[in-house]
C-alpha cells in the first residue's frame, strides 16, 4: 500500500532548475532512499515533500492528504530529521524531547526515545556539548518523538566517523523493524545499499534509475572485475595480461606495475585459465580477488560520471 | 489544552535558555546597570550644587564709594573673592587671562566715577557664569542707583517651583526614569537577535516542520522578555533610589500599563527587525541605529523642550519619547491612570507595537521561512 505518492515534481531557484520532474511512490514499512551527489536535488525534493518548499509543479499525496488542504494532519503523521540537525543547544536532550513532545497530539515517552537513540547516558548534557554523532541521534529522536508512521531522514550520517555512522544505521534498521516508513537521503552508496528496500538515484534534478539495490546491480552487465597481484613483478604481470587477452570471456584488461585488473563475463573460468598459466610459468600470485558490482558501479553506468562523496 | 501545555513548555524553555545564556545576563542586566551608573555620575554630579563664581576685586584707589561697593559685594554669597582681598589692575588682567578667576570687578577709582567695570575672558564672554555674573552685577547696580536717589522698587520678582506631582523633579529622578525606559527599550530592540540566530541555525525551520504553534512560541518569548524587563526596572529603581538618592512617587496602575505596553512595543520592534535581518550583524546594525537615534531624541538625558525646534517633531513621533514620559508620569509625578496625556502616549506606543508586530509576522511568513534555499 502506497503511503506517499510524488508526481512530476519541479522546482527552480532562478536559473537553477533544482528538480526537473521527479515521480515515485513509497510503500508502507519501506526504506526508500534518494541518493545522488551534492547538488543533485535530493534535499529540495525532500523539502517539497516535507512541506517546507512549495513546488513549481507537481503533486504530493500522503494517502489522499495534500499539503494545501491537510497540512496540520500531515505534520502530525510525519517525523523529520533535517540536514542541519538544528535544536536548542542550551537545553539537554531530555529537555529538547520534552519540548517537541508538546507539539504533537500523541507522543512517545521521552525515556523510550532516549533509549532507542542510545542517549540515556547523555540525557542531562547540554546539546552544545554533544558529539556530531550524538547530535544526529538526538535529531532522529526528535523526528521520532511523535511515533510517526513516516520518517524523513536527510543525510543523517554526513560528516560522521564510521562508528557513529554505524550507530545511526542500527537505529534506522531498528525503526524498520518497528514497521516505520523511512525516506532517506544520502550520498553514501554503501549506506543506501545496506539500508534500503529501494533506491532512487538522482542526478541534476532527475531520477536516473529506481529499483531495489540488487535489481539495480543486476541491470548492469554481467562483467566482474578480477584482480591479481604478482610477487614476480611487472614482467610476470605483463605476460599474464597478454595471456588473458586471448581468453574469450575477458572483455578488457588494465595493468599497473605488478598488478593486473581484468573484466570477465565468466570470472571463475578466467581464474582457472590464469592459474594454469601461472603454474606453467612458475609465477607466484600473492593476491586474488573478484569484486562484486556495487551501487557505485550502477551510478557510473547510468550517468557516465565518477562518483564523488 | 494542548496550547496551554505547549505554552508552559515553551515558556520554560525560554526561561532556561535565558538563564543559561551568559550574554543575556550581561546585556540585559549588567550593561544597563553600568550604563545607568555612568550616566548618573556624569549628568548629575554637581548639578544640584548652588551656583558660585570666583572673582578678583580691583580697588586701586580706595574711596567711600568703592569701599561701600566692596562691602556690598562681599555680602553676595555666591561670589568667592580671589585671595580674600583686592588686587591691582595688572594682576586682575593676568588672573582673567589665565582663567584663574571667572571675572574681575574693577571698583570706581574716585567718588565721582559711576561705572563698575566687569573684566571677563574673551573666550568665556558668552559663558553661563559670565552671563550670571553680569546679570547679578546689573541688579546690584540698579539697587545702588535706587538707593542713591532714595527710591524703593515698585515691582519685585518672586520665583516659585511647582510640579504636577508631589515633589520637585531632580536631575537624578529625571535620569533614572529615562535610563529605566532606555534599558527596557534596548532589551526589546536588541533582545530579538536570538531569533535571527535561530533562523540562521535552521531552528525556526525545524520548528515549522512540526505542528508547533509559532504564535505561542513568539508569545512565550515575549513574556520571558517581559519578566526580564521587570527584573531590570526593579534593579535600576533600587540602585537609583538607594545609591543616587532618587525620590520616586509611584502610581502602580499607571506604571503597570505604561510598562506592559512599552515593553511589548519595543519587543515587537525587535521582532520586526529580526524578520528581515539575515545575519546577526545586520540585525545589530539596525537595532544600534534605532537605539542611538532614540536615545538622544527621546528626552532620556535632556528634556525635549530644550532641543532645537526643528528636531522636536521627530522626537514627538518616537515611541521612546512616550515611554520615557509615561514612566516619569507613573514613577515621579504619580499621575493617575485616568490622566488623558498618559493614554495618548500609551496609544502611540501601542500603534508602533501593533504595526511592528504585524509587519514582522508578515515578513516571517512570506520571506524568512519558505523559499529559504
Amino acid at each position: 500500500m502506497s503511503v506517499l505518492d510524488v508526481r512530476d515534481l519541479k522546482k527552480s531557484f532562478g536559473k537553477n532548475h533544482a528538480v526537473q520532474g521527479i515521480s515515485f511512490s513509497v510503500s508502507a514499512g519501506e526504506v526508500f532512499t534518494i541518493i545522488g551527489p551534492n547538488g543533485a536535488g535530493k534535499t529540495t525534493t525532500l523539502e517539497m515533500i516535507e512541506g517546507l518548499v512549495t513546488p513549481d509543479h507537481g503533486e504530493i499525496l500522503f494517502g489522499n492528504l495534500t499539503w494545501e488542504k491537510n497540512s496540520k494532519t500531515i505534520k502530525q503523521m510525519i517525523g523529520v530529521q533535517p540536514q542541519s540537525s538544528a535544536m536548542f543547544d542550551l537545553l539537554n536532550p531530555e529537555e529538547n524531547l520534552d519540548l517537541f513532545a508538546t507539539f504533537y497530539d500523541k507522543a512517545r515517552p521521552t525515556e523510550e526515545v532516549l533509549k532507542l537513540v542510545n542517549l540515556t547516558d547523555h540525557r542531562k548534557n547540554h546539546v552544545k556539548k554533544l558529539s556530531g554523532g550524538q547530535r544526529q541521534r538526538l535529531a532522529i529522536g526528535l523526528a521520532m518523538i511523535s511515533d510517526p508512521d513516516i520518517i524523513f531522514l536527510d543525510e543523517p550520517t554526513t560528516g560522521l566517523d564510521p562508528q557513529a555512522r554505524r550507530n545511526i544505521w542500527d537505529i534506522i534498521l531498528e525503526l524498520k523493524k518497528l514497521g516505520k516508513t523511512i525516506i532517506l537521503t544520502t550520498h553514501y552508496m554503501e549506506e543506501a545499499e545496506k539500508l534500503s528496500d529501494r533506491v532512487c538515484i538522482v542526478d541534476q534534478g532527475k531520477i536516473v534509475t529506481l529499483d531495489t539495490p540488487a535489481a539495480l546491480i543486476a541491470k548492469l552487465t554481467e562483467e566482474r572485475e578480477v584482480r591479481l597481484a604478482f610477487i614476480d613483478g611487472a614482467a610476470a604481470a605483463e605476460e599474464a595480461e597478454v595471456f588473458s587477452q586471448n581468453i574469450d570471456s575477458v572483455v578488457r584488461t588494465e595493468r599497473e606495475g605488478s598488478s593486473l585488473k581484468l573484466w570477465s563475463t565468466n570470472p571463475e573460468d578466467t581464474l582457472y585459465d590464469l592459474f594454469g598459466f601461472t603454474k606453467e610459468k612458475n609465477y607466484k600470485v600473492e593476491q586474488v580477488s573478484i569484486r562484486e558490482m556495487s551501487l557505485e558501479d550502477v551510478f557510473i553506468a547510468f550517468t557516465g560520471k565518477e562518483w564523488r562523496d | 489544552m494542548r496550547n496551554v501545555s505547549q505554552f508552559k513548555q515553551m515558556f520554560l524553555t525560554q526561561l532556561k535558555l535565558t538563564l543559561r545564556e551568559k550574554q543575556a545576563w550581561f546585556w540585559g542586566i549588567f550593561f544597563p546597570v553600568i550604563l545607568m551608573v555612568i550616566f548618573m555620575v556624569i549628568f548629575t554630579s554637581g548639578s544640584d550644587d548652588e551656583f558660585s563664581a570666583t572673582v578678583a576685586i580691583v580697588n586701586e584707589n580706595p574711596n567711600p564709594t568703592s569701599e561701600m561697593l566692596l562691602q556690598q559685594i562681599n555680602q553676595i554669597p555666591v561670589l568667592v573673592i580671589e585671595g580674600d582681598g583686592t588686587v591691582n589692575r595688572e594682576e586682575a588682567d593676568e588672573l582673567v587671562k589665565e582663567q584663574d578667576v571667572h571675572a574681575a570687578i574693577v571698583l570706581p577709582e574716585t567718588e565721582d566715577v559711576t561705572t563698575l567695570l566687569l573684566l571677563v575672558n574673551k573666550e568665556n564672554e558668552n559663558g553661563v557664569t559670565t552671563q550670571a555674573l553680569s546679570g547679578m552685577l546689573d541688579k546690584f547696580v540698579q539697587q545702588a542707583n535706587l538707593y542713591a536717589v532714595g527710591a524703593s522698587p515698585t515691582y519685585e520678582l518672586e520665583i516659585e517651583s511647582i510640579t504636577s506631582g508631589n515633589m520637585e523633579l531632580s536631575a537624578t529622578d529625571f535620569l533614572l526614569t529615562g535610563m529605566i525606559a532606555l534599558a527596557i527599550a534596548q532589551g526589546g530592540l536588541f533582545g530579538m537577535v536570538d531569533l535571527v540566530e535561530m533562523r540562521r541555525k535552521g531552528l525556526i525551520k525545524r520548528l515549522r516542520m512540526t505542528p508547533a504553534n509559532m504564535n505561542i512560541f513568539g508569545l512565550s518569548d515575549m513574556i520571558m522578555r517581559f519578566v526580564f524587563s521587570i527584573i531590570q526596572i526593579v534593579l535600576l529603581s533600587l540602585i537609583g533610589v538607594f545609591i543616587f538618592g532618587a525620590k520616586l512617587y509611584i502610581d502602580f496602575p499607571t506604571l503597570l500599563v505604561v510598562f506592559i505596553v512599552g515593553a511589548l512595543s519595543f519587543n515587537a520592534l525587535g521582532y520586526f527587525f529580526s524578520s528581515f535581518s539575515k545575519t546577526t550583524e545586520a540585525y545589530m546594525g539596525v537595532a544600534n541605529i534605532t537605539s542611538f537615534l532614540m536615545m538622544f531624541l527621546s528626552g532620556v538625558f535632556i528634556p525635549i523642550e530644550t532641543m532645537p525646534q526643528w528636531i522636536q517633531p521627530v522626537s514627538n513621533i518616537l515611541p521612546l519619547t512616550y515611554f520615557v514620559e509615561g514612566l516619569r508620569e507613573a514613577m515621579v509625578y504619580s499621575s493617575s491612570i485616568f490622566n488623558a496625556s498618559v493614554w495618548i502616549g500609551i496609544g502611540i506606543m501601542m500603534l508602533w507595537g501593533v504595526i511592528a508586530y504585524v509587519l514582522g509576522s508578515w515578513f516571517y511568513k512570506t520571506k524568512s521561512i519558505v523559499e529559504t534555499r
